[in-house]
């Protein structure tokens, strides 16, 4: 699951896939605004099949939390 | 494809294509970005160096006067979003209130088309009132508008604007799969990423008409695919042409697509059904290159675009074939495949999926000439080499005969490959199921079947010979046309050679004796290096020294036994 959410995450910011870890977040990673954000969420959901509810979208905010939260559906 | 992968392809695919910008400007009153990336992928992987720009979110107007080096604009102007909440406030407006917004938006129409009416393509979506809209039984105000407003657009838009029936593509993903509630209320994101994907692949052919990439030729395999049965097996009489299939393409031709055909037949056999089948709705002189013989399709393929002299990625070919769609989608991935549905009832359908590939805005007097410009231009040699690279594609298929010996439980069907098999049969001796149990049963006789699997399945027992120790002879020796273009042949001939020296034969004999159907093997002994000894009529005897034999050496193809 950790390789999958990272492949994505790489795909759709456009970044390597080993720089990515817990930290990860808008903060260093330049190409994650808002917009983006919706296009990992919606890329998420495609590759896990599963429904990030309104408070998970807004919580998804770095690497680690994205984990926790798709681990926990 | 998923989202996150287009993404990642559209990528790699900036700023390598070798063609000048296509800048398109995707103008919205929705959130629509998303859009990007699935419709810069899909026209850069049909070579248009797309760029696509989104508009400001809510600014059709403004944005319709800001972009005038746009090569295309796309409009998406969602009905629900006329006013914030329109599609619960419609029917609580007075009536000059809502028509005070009616009024607006016609307004704005005109606004945004005059400002666009110098950019080369415009396409705006039919206004649609579907999704809020599905279960109303009575036709309420929106529902009016919508139809007042297309009719409005209809009668507003010059030649550059196309209007694209967004309910269409939303009805063949359903409304469900379409859109996302949940981001339309929180985020104005209405389209799902599979509506996008739908939207542009649906769209493409005319962004693609426009920038010169659009699909010329349309290359049909004839078995089981212009008709149904296979000619060189069921014959002339027994096959059944697919008329509706048959309908479209005239279209199409009529219209300038360039038709050819593409099969493994006998060419006065296909020539003969072209000219002589009752049911048959395409005639020869419809057809504009016809590559009908016994190479692989990799090589015609490539010699019809040579002889038609424009790009592998302009040809569309169908096949029903999985091995030659394989083959062709593996050695040649520019060409549009599409294979023929195992069900008859949804070939209609693809066809007219096939059709819109050739979109054209408008039809040209050259267009309906084109079939005659072709057939002149066309004078040459039909024979051109083969390609080397078939082996790789069959390496990647995993081949294996498996081989059956003296197989009683397979006596029948033995038996019936003998009553049918014409064109891959040397000597085409027909056996009823009691001579093949007692050929069986024969001790100096050695009946060997084989059935053929690769990656996509088992073909069944498909080939057959005897071997007859008592003459030193091979009596019977063929394959079904299903199995052929694969090298098994080769392998077969591997493997009966092995036979003959578990059995003591020195000198193996063997004879063609031709028919009207197998001429397609008249040389097979001489490729399997036998030489041939003497000729009588319509029959010739070989006889091979069985140590002087080479081995094929096909690695690619395994051999299994059956039991």
């Amino acid at each position: 699951m950790e390789n999958r959410i990272k492949k994505v995450m790489s795909n759709v910011f456009n970044i390597n896939v080993d720089s990515i870890n817990n930290e990860s977040s808008p903060d260093n990673i330049e190409n994650w605004d808002s917009l983006k954000h919706m296009n990992l969420i919606v890329a998420l959901e495609e590759e896990f099949r599963i429904e990030f509810d309104d408070e998970e979208v807004v919580d998804s905010m770095n690497y680690a939390l994205i984990l926790n939260i798709l681990s926990s559906k | 494809m998923k989202y996150s992968e287009i993404i990642k392809l559209n990528n790699d695919l900036e700023g390598v294509i070798n063609s000048p910008e296509y800048k398109i400007v995707i103008l919205s009153n929705i959130m629509v970005h998303q859009s990007k990336d699935i419709c810069e992928y899909l026209l850069r992987t049909e070579s248009v160096n797309a760029k696509v720009l989104l508009g400001e979110y809510d600014n059709i107007v403004q944005d319709s006067a800001k972009f005038q080096d746009a090569n295309a604009i796309v409009i998406f102007w969602d009905t629900y979003n006329f006013i914030d909440g329109f599609q619960y406030k419609a029917e609580s407006l007075s009536s000059p209130e809502f028509e005070s917004i009616v009024e607006k938006i016609k307004t704005e129409i005109d606004l945004v088309l005059c400002n666009l009416k110098d950019i080369p393509l415009v396409l705006i979506n039919r206004f649609s009132s579907l999704i809020f809209d599905q279960f109303s039984l009575s036709n309420n105000r929106i529902n009016k508008l919508v139809g007042r407003l297309n009719t409005y657009l209809e009668e507003k838009c010059g030649e550059n604007v196309k209007i694209i029936d967004i309910d269409k593509v939303i009805s063949r993903l359903s409304i469900k799969s379409s859109i996302d509630l949940r981001y339309y209320y929180s985020s104005k994101t209405l389209y799902s990423i599979d509506f996008y994907k739908k939207y542009f692949e649906y769209v493409k052919p005319i962004f693609l008409s426009t920038t010169g990439k659009i699909k010329k030729a349309l290359i049909f395999d004839c078995d089981n695919t212009l008709w149904k049965g296979i000619l060189g097996e069921d014959g002339f009489d027994n096959i059944r042409i697919y008329r509706e299939v048959q309908y479209l393409t005239l279209q199409l031709a009529k219209k300038g697509v360039i038709i050819c055909l593409c099969s493994k037949n006998n060419p006065q056999d296909v020539d003969n059904v072209l000219e002589n089948h009752p049911d048959m709705i395409l005639r020869d002189e419809h057809i504009v290159v016809k590559k009908v013989n016994w190479s692989d399709k990799v090589s015609n393929l490539k010699s019809i675009s040579q002889d038609l002299n424009i790009g592998l990625d302009s040809l569309v070919f169908i096949d029903d074939s999985s091995f030659e769609i394989g083959l062709i989608k593996k050695e040649l991935p520019t060409i549009k495949t599409f294979q023929v549905p195992v069900k008859e009832y949804e070939y209609g359908l693809m066809m007219r999926e096939v059709s819109n590939l050739f979109y054209s805005p408008s039809q040209t007097k050259e267009d309906i000439q084109k079939v005659k410009i072709y057939k002149k231009q066309l004078q040459r040699s039909e024979d051109r080499g083969r390609v080397g690279n078939i082996e790789d594609y069959l390496r990647s298929l995993g081949l294996a005969l498996i081989v059956h010996v003296d197989d009683l439980s397979q006596v029948s069907r033995i038996a019936q490959m003998t009553q049918k098999t014409n064109q891959f049969n040397l000597t085409t001796i027909r056996y009823t199921e009691s001579d093949i149990k007692k050929l069986v049963e024969d001790e100096l006789k050695t009946v060997i079947s084989i059935s053929v699997s690769d990656k996509y399945g088992d073909s069944g027992v498909t080939g057959l010979a005897i071997l007859d120790s008592d003459k030193s002879a091979i009596d019977t020796l063929l394959l079904s046309c299903r199995v052929l273009g694969r090298n098994i042949e080769y392998k077969f001939m591997d493997i009966i050679i092995d036979f003959a020296k578990n059995k003591d034969i020195r000198v193996l004999n063997s004879q063609y004796i031709k028919t009207i159907k197998n001429q397609q093997v008249s040389d097979f002994y001489e490729r399997c290096g036998f030489v041939k000894i003497d000729e009588v009529d319509s029959s010739s005897q070989y006889n091979l020294h069985v140590e002087n034999y080479k081995n094929k050496d096909m690695k690619y193809i395994r051999i299994e036994n059956g039991k």
